[in-house]
């Protein structure tokens, strides 16, 4: 694909993706078609001493692609597009200039990894951003997830509720919905361990439950016992289980250290 | 050896060590021999190594690196080449050519020295391992002021290039502490990322010629490089895909522990990462050798420790070596022990620099939530029943109803027994569970297996000396030789007995 080619490709992105509202669909089949180019022309993974002009088209090229996959609810497609600008971000970024979405992108990624339960994940990435740890608080795309995950780890689970209206960003609110799933099951599992029956009204506030119905079809999934008439849920109690003797693990210890005091003796 | 191993991973603490070494140094060493006499012992001992095949006599070179690099000057480095070198000799050019030029004067004076007592010695040229030995020196020599940094950089290439076409076995044990050297060299120019694909290619050739030295040196080169930028996930890539050579010596394992405790604890795997730094506090040499390393292990080992919801030992913050370097850790700990989010939030604004620079800011961050964790585990000992606005109060909540979904978060997390009376807004707290059950038998376990490995490792760790049962053998076989004798005798005069008897 030549030159010219890729670029009225890339200006035809720009306007589709600009538009509002923009058409994901025409999007898609112009990322494939820019992608081949970028790949024909060695700009996907870049390696070496490259055009820099080039560098940034290829770099807007896959950052469009990151939000087109966050705007079509494709999360796998935004882990490649996340994976492949990472090269523009870490190994290009004393040569190339500095680029405006560079941290939503990197913030969407932490939420995503947010939402997936991988925690470790997220403060390994969290470690390694470019930026000093007071500035984080100041950037509005970082400190979002960053605070949402505190709030998680804490407890303060209408705090990250709240939060939901704050997002930074149009593409944060995909993720909003699938974060308040897991919320909801963390508050559920607490529910079940530290009450023994909660009025039917108050469980739906703690759950963020509009009605009752919602309310009641969870209850079920969950395997609670519902009283209609007294307005109560009853938490099934995990009763007093006997602590079992773990008697495998002791005669295998002690078989070991009678091994072991033979060798020394 | 300990300190030039142990170069801790922040600039300030090794200052601090650097004044202490020099504190210590003339009360420990009255009489050092010339610094040109230990170069040129050394480089004799070095060549004994390499005619014999044995490394110890290396190691020992090594070990006396760290005080002999303090004493080196220029003029030191070339009275020793032109003593060693006594011949013309092309590597001679090229080492002289490295030192920087001194006042004439001097120079003059010290070549003059060293031309008389080099001529009644007809000492043949030095092995490849002797010229290496040199520029090491003359590395650290270069390293120590601003002004060469570039030089120590290209008298680092040039030698990695020459160790690498040479190819000895023989050099391993020097290798690994000019990968070392090459290190510092990169860093002190600023350039430390461009040294990783060098550094990768060694690895790679070392690992496949079980050069388990310059591996280990290695590798810890490449976790330190990983871990300057940050690049947590590339670190824990290679350690998952190296193995550490066991054989490699404690300083390197004491490193190697501190870079994988980091991984660990940024990874929030906090018990792994407390079991490496304390195996790094274990391996590390004394305290007053290696202060730098000393302060920064114990540092983050305080935070992991907070982390996994324990208390660190106040004894550990009158340690002369640490008191200083940890005030900051200590306030925090307070902070924690007594569970005020204020105070926590206070003491973190106030040293946040210092946490910034120790890398530790991000890790203690997290501790937030140990804080509310132990203000509600205080609570719950001491009130059998409290209301969750109280609660609220006390561990200064924004709101009732988050004091609701912590307490809650806290029960389901096993930190508190009790349950919450969602009608009357208020917590009960259960008695306390008694302290018998599996859980002690697994701490004892856990001990038991410890002393057992202890033993087991010193058993693996004597060295016996080589051949040295030869002698016993012999002796064995003396004593048979004798008794065999004896019996002999015994035999005979029993004869003669017999004889007498019968005659």
């Amino acid at each position: 694909m030549a030159a010219h080619q890729l670029k009225t490709l890339y200006d035809d992105l720009l306007r589709s993706f600009n538009s509002r509202p923009s058409d994901l669909k025409r999007c898609g089949t112009l990322l494939a078609q820019l992608k081949l180019g970028l790949i024909e022309t060695g700009l996907l993974l870049p390696q070496g001493e490259l055009n820099l002009e080039d560098l940034v088209v290829a770099r807007d090229i896959l950052e469009i692609g990151a939000f087109w996959s966050i705007r079509t609810q494709d999360v796998p497609s935004f882990d490649r597009y996340f994976s492949q600008l990472q090269t523009f971000y870490t190994d290009y970024s004393s040569v190339l200039p500095p680029s405006k979405r560079e941290y939503p992108i990197r913030g969407l990624n932490l939420i995503r990894l947010l939402t997936q339960n991988r925690i470790a994940d997220f403060h390994t990435t969290l470690e390694s951003l470019p930026l000093p740890a007071d500035e984080i608080a100041d950037n509005p795309f970082i400190s979002h997830p960053v605070n949402l995950e505190r709030w998680l780890m804490e407890g303060s689970y209408s705090k990250v509720w709240n939060a939901r209206e704050e997002a930074p960003s149009e593409e944060y609110k995909f993720f909003v919905d699938s974060l308040m799933g897991t919320i909801r099951n963390e508050i559920a599992s607490c529910e079940e361990t530290a009450y023994e029956s909660l009025p039917l009204k108050d469980a739906a506030t703690l759950l963020f439950f509009t009605n009752q119905s919602q309310l009641l079809t969870f209850a079920q999934q969950r395997g609670w016992q519902v009283n209609l008439t007294a307005g109560t849920l009853t938490f099934a109690r995990k009763g007093e289980e006997q602590m079992e003797i773990p008697k495998q693990k002791l005669i295998a210890a002690s078989l070991a250290y009678a091994r072991e005091l033979e060798q020394i003796v | 050896m300990a300190d030039v191993e142990m170069k801790p991973a922040d600039s300030k603490p090794k200052d601090d060590s650097k004044k202490d070494e020099k504190k210590t140094e003339p009360e420990s060493k009255p009489s050092p021999p010339s610094p040109v006499a230990e170069i040129k012992s050394n480089i004799a001992l070095i060549e004994r190594a390499v005619a014999t095949l044995e490394p110890r006599f290396t190691h020992r070179v090594l070990r006396t690196l760290a005080g002999l690099r303090k004493r080196t000057d220029a003029t030191v480095l070339r009275t020793a080449i032109e003593e060693v070198y006594t011949k013309d000799t092309p590597e001679k050019k090229t080492l002289l050519s490295w030192i920087p030029e001194v006042s004439a004067a001097d120079q003059a004076m010290e070549v003059d020295t060293a031309a008389t007592p080099a001529k009644p010695t007809t000492v043949s040229e030095p092995v490849p391992e002797g010229e290496i030995y040199l520029r090491l020196l003359i590395l650290h020599y270069l390293e120590t002021s601003p002004a060469t940094y570039a030089k120590a950089l290209a008298l680092a290439q040039e030698t990695i290039e020459k160790m690498q076409a040479l190819n000895r076995r023989s050099m391993d044990p020097i290798a690994a502490k000019i990968w070392f050297a090459v290190e510092r060299a990169f860093e002190l120019g600023g350039e430390l990322a461009d040294a990783r694909p060098l550094f990768l290619a060694a690895q790679r050739t070392a690992s496949l010629r079980h050069d388990d030295e310059t591996q280990a040196s290695l590798i810890n080169r490449l976790l330190r490089n990983y871990l300057h930028y940050n690049l947590y996930d590339q670190a824990d890539k290679l350690v998952s895909k190296t193995t550490f050579p066991t054989s490699a010596g404690n300083p390197q394992f004491a490193r190697y522990h501190y870079y994988l405790g980091r991984i660990k604890a940024v990874q929030l795997n906090y018990s792994e990462a407390h079991t490496n730094l304390q195996q790094a506090i274990r391996r590390a040499p004394q305290p007053k050798t290696a202060p730098g390393f000393y302060q920064a292990v114990h540092k983050i080992f305080i935070v992991v420790e907070l982390l996994m919801g324990e208390i660190p030992e106040r004894s550990l913050f009158r340690h002369p070596v640490l008191e200083k370097a940890l005030v900051a850790y200590f306030d925090i700990v307070k902070a924690v022990r007594t569970g005020s989010l204020s105070q926590f939030q206070t003491t973190l604004s106030k040293h946040s620099a210092q946490f910034e620079a120790d890398k530790t800011y991000t890790l203690i961050v997290r501790l937030r939530q140990n804080v509310i964790k132990t203000g509600i585990r205080r609570l719950s000992l001491s009130y059998s029943r409290i209301s969750l606005r109280d609660i609220c109060l006390k561990l200064h909540l924004d709101s009732e109803e988050d004091a609701e979904y912590i307490v809650g978060k806290a029960i389901r997390d096993g930190v508190i027994e009790g349950r919450i009376v969602h009608e009357k807004g208020w917590m009960e707290c259960a008695t306390q569970k008694d302290g018998y059950g599996p859980e002690v038998s697994d701490v004892f376990a856990r001990r038991i297996g410890f002393c057992l490995e202890l033993h087991n490792e010193s058993v693996k760790a004597m060295r016996y000396p080589l051949n040295a049962h030869r002698k016993e053998l012999a002796a064995a076989e003396g004593a048979r030789e004798r008794e065999k004798e004896l019996a002999k005798e015994i035999q005979s005069t029993d004869l003669d007995d017999d004889l007498g008897g019968d005659l």
